[in-house]
């Protein structure tokens, strides 16, 4: 029992690995969750699983949708700054 | 009489805001709205529990990272003493661990914050709704 806590506690110690790649995007997904439920229970008046897990559900999409869109804009943003503007001007960006 | 009702108003405005503060939910709990506390306090806990084990309990840097700190208190008074374990420099954490430990942490804390005014707002609105006032 003691051994077992000992190994719980231990487990945040120690950072885990994650590389700086795009999957570890994904580690938005619990977070856009956490974000969805609690801004939901302040919101509804009572709360019963179905509805709201539907609306849960609902602002979770929103919300990826949104990133989704923000990051298309700020992407293509940075690929006219980097690939087309300094062709249109003649001189490098940076 | 009025104000007595205002000071013990203003009691109990404050103790609904630090229970929540204390324990996430808490404050809920205490009004009653269970469903909602347990929705709150599991959540937001659970938050707090997987940056802390992707980052490890040096996210909670009063030093080097105030600004996360100030959010990450938020979460519970009990942050504050897994603070003076952090600063000890013992638990060094760099890179993508690092960033995703102090988002989790801090958006946990924020949350919570939410969750303390909406715990102080209920606690006004049920005193109101008793006494009419």
């Amino acid at each position: 029992m003691i051994t077992a806590a000992a190994a719980i506690m231990a487990s945040f110690t120690t950072p885990i690995q994650i590389d700086t790649t795009a999957a570890s995007m994904l580690w938005l997904l619990p977070l856009v969750v956490a974000i969805a439920v609690v801004y939901k229970a302040t919101k509804v008046h009572t709360i019963r699983l179905r509805p709201f897990a539907r609306e849960t559900a609902l602002l979770i999409g929103s919300i990826l949708v949104f990133i989704s869109i923000a990051a298309l804009v700020l992407h293509g943003i940075a690929w006219f700054v980097t690939e087309q503007l300094p062709a249109i001007t003649g001189s490098s960006a940076f | 009489m009025t104000q007595t009702w205002k000071q013990n108003h203003t009691v109990f405005l404050t103790i609904a805001g630090l229970l929540a503060w204390i324990i996430p939910g808490a404050g809920h709990f205490a009004l009653g709205e269970k469903r909602r506390a347990f929705t709150i306090g599991i959540t937001i806990v659970l938050t707090f529990l997987i940056g802390l084990y992707v980052g490890s309990v040096g996210v909670i840097d009063p030093i080097g990272a105030k600004p996360w700190y100030a959010a990450q208190l938020m979460n519970s008074p009990a942050v504050f003493f897994l603070g003076r374990i952090g600063a000890t420099g013992n638990y060094p954490v760099y890179g993508r661990p690092n960033e995703i430990g102090q988002i989790f942490t801090s958006i946990a804390g924020l949350l919570n914050l939410l969750c303390i005014v909406n715990a102080v707002y209920m606690a006004h609105q049920q005193a109101v709704g008793k006494t009419g006032a």
